[in-house]
């Protein structure tokens, strides 16, 4: 496979990240208005999973917009240092994506052991096995590994030249 | 090894992470791992489950739908409805676009709970119109920017939800408590926009008629009752925060969709994103922010600072200043959620052992870190409105200074005069707040 190849393999799962999150969110809105609607004005019946749904809907939705913002560079970081020239910036940029992958990786040594401890239990009410919560934290690190490792990529070719280094940093925006 | 050890080894290595630019959810979470080397019964497992743990709040619920009804707001138009009312009211002072701006953010932080949704919404509208009749864009940056820290101080407000939800403070209470600060920031404000406008000779609006002012009034009616639904709904217990949160979602799409026809459902699914994208990001922190906090608590750190702070014999006015000080340095350099979440815990006990009343306690804390949104390094306000404005931070940074000295002084105010803010809660929730 071919780097191209690969690129395009990300750039596929990162489009489908977006996707999953929006849905998501209306996947968490959908419950919490069930959960009013049926508090306030009897229209429907008083389900009790709506609260279990929107807390699983929660979560997911932290840790896949956590897995977005890696490959956008978007987490929030502090700008405290000047610019350093573009080969120290390119150096400083592979440490940051190194720390970065620390991260990944205790996410996906722990998160293992994590998810196994989830696979035994069921939640209390509506029964759904906890996996399906705690699979995100291993998920989220095996993601990051992958969006790191094409950062690295660019980091060494930027390094050697070969390609021109990304504009100033990105600005995290509210819209 | 002693808690000061402890202590040292978190925040070195946190700072030194957030200086080499790592984010600082990332930061915070590495910061931990050497810590649970030190003592057997630990490993990093623990930070996975302090994350679960802290995710697993249902009062967090509130944090997404806010963000997501402030910005359906946005893309409903209500920002315009209310830049006219705020027209019709103040255009007429001197500096008219200069208090617009004030105003509108103090009313849009009635309506939404988030500081960069309004500096978001009301930058991209007033900032271009300031350029165009002649204010410097610095100035004109500067003060969406200073003005949209309102967002988190006047209720409803994310970061009194946070708080009260981690603290067991009444949200209701802390809303109240933010009327007063809000608007007295806002005052403070627009004495500074007077003086700039004589010294620069900023144009005005001609007054406007009665008849101009009514119907103003009444575009901008149903905006203005969002804050009455929510505040009121909380603050007299017929719903609770996130119920309010959601509440406010249906409420603004309701006027977007069907209302003021002015979102189409096609916009929805970018909306859904962005909103959840963006709550996500500050929400990610939380959990790594609340791995960081457990650790400060195992090694007992919040304990040998009280001993310390008990030894300095400050009073309640002493601790307030450093509570503020402590609010303002760290929220200077990351976002305030997490600084909740540090801090927030750490002084906590401080702050009770010498008789502060919690809501005074809360009330510095979130108007240090809603200050904070408009301090370099990290500002994201600030950031936010040097991007509409497309000029460097570093060139706001001199009206931005000038702006905060008054506001500063509000915050001062406060803290020597805690009865300001508690006077209002304890009138209208004489049960709960004493």
């Amino acid at each position: 496979m071919g780097r191209s190849m690969i690129r395009k393999i990300l750039g596929g799962y990162y489009r489908l990240l977006q996707i999953l999150l929006t849905v998501l969110m209306a996947g968490l809105l959908i419950p919490v208005v069930l959960q009013i609607l049926s508090r306030y004005t009897g229209i429907i019946p008083r389900y009790i999973w709506t609260e279990e749904i929107a807390r699983f809907c929660f979560i997911w939705i932290v840790m896949v917009g956590a897995m977005i913002a890696v490959r956008d560079g978007t987490h929030f970081d502090v700008d405290l240092l000047p610019r350093l020239g573009p080969r120290a910036d390119a150096v400083l940029r592979l440490f940051t994506h190194v720390a970065m992958f620390a991260v990944a990786l205790i996410f996906v040594t722990y998160g293992y052991q994590f998810a196994k401890f989830g696979s035994i239990q069921t939640s209390e009410i509506a029964g759904l096995p906890m996996l399906a919560i705690y699979i995100a934290w291993p998920l989220a690190g095996l993601t990051w590994l992958a969006f790191l490792g094409e950062k690295f990529f660019e980091d060494i070719r930027i390094l050697r030249g070969d390609i021109p280094p990304p504009p100033n940093h990105e600005i995290p925006r509210a819209e | 090894m002693s808690p000061g050890d402890v202590a040292l080894i978190l925040f070195a290595t946190f700072g030194i992470l957030v200086v080499l630019r790592v984010p600082v959810a990332f930061a915070l979470g590495l910061a931990c791992v050497p810590v649970f080397f030190i003592d057997d019964r630990l490993t990093p497992f623990v930070l996975l489950q302090e994350m679960f743990k802290s995710y697993n709040a249902f009062v967090l619920l509130a944090v997404p739908f806010f963000l997501l009804a402030a910005n359906l707001m946005n893309a409903a138009g209500i920002t315009d409805r209310l830049v006219r009312l705020s027209q019709a009211l103040v255009g007429h002072l001197p500096g008219g676009l200069g208090h617009i701006n004030v105003m509108v953010s103090m009313l849009f932080a009635g309506i939404s709970g988030s500081s960069t949704a309004d500096a978001a919404g009301i930058g991209s509208l007033l900032i271009p119109q300031m350029q165009k009749q002649g204010y410097d864009t610095r100035f004109s940056v500067a003060v969406t920017a200073c003005s949209s820290v309102m967002g988190v101080i006047i209720p409803p407000s994310i970061l009194m939800v946070v708080w009260g939800g981690l603290m067991s403070v009444s949200i209701g209470g802390l809303f109240l408590a933010g009327v007063v600060p809000g608007i007295l920031i806002a005052l403070s404000m627009m004495a500074t926009v007077y003086v700039y406008a004589r010294i620069y000779d900023y144009p005005i609006y001609a007054q406007s008629s009665l008849r101009e002012l009514g119907n103003a009034v009444a575009q901008a009616a149903l905006a203005l009752m969002t804050p009455l639904i929510i505040v009121g709904g909380i603050v007299f217990g017929f719903f609770t925060p996130t119920e309010a949160s959601v509440i406010a979602v249906i409420y603004s799409l309701i006027l977007g969709v069907f209302i003021y026809r002015s979102i189409a459902p096609r916009e929805l699914p970018k909306i859904l994103y962005d909103s959840a994208r963006f709550a996500a990001i500050s929400l990610f922190c939380i959990g790594t922010a609340s791995a960081f906090g457990w650790a400060l608590a195992y090694f007992q750190i919040p304990r040998a600072l009280v001993a310390e702070i008990e030894a300095m014999g400050l009073g309640v006015i002493g601790t307030g200043i450093m509570v503020a000080v402590a609010f303002l340095v760290i929220g200077m350099f990351i976002d305030a959620i997490p600084a909740i979440i540090i801090l927030g815990t750490v002084l906590w006990p401080v702050a009770t052992s010498v008789g502060m009343h919690p809501i005074h306690f809360a009330i510095i804390g979130v108007i240090s870190l809603a200050f904070g949104l408009v301090t370099p390094p990290y500002g994201l306000c600030l950031l936010i409105a040097c991007a509409i404005g497309k000029i460097r931070v570093i060139d706001a940074l001199r009206d931005v200074a000038i702006l905060l000295v008054p506001m500063l002084l509000v915050l001062l105010l406060i803290i020597l005069l805690p009865d300001i803010i508690l006077a209002l809660p304890r009138l209208v929730m004489p049960k709960f707040v004493n």
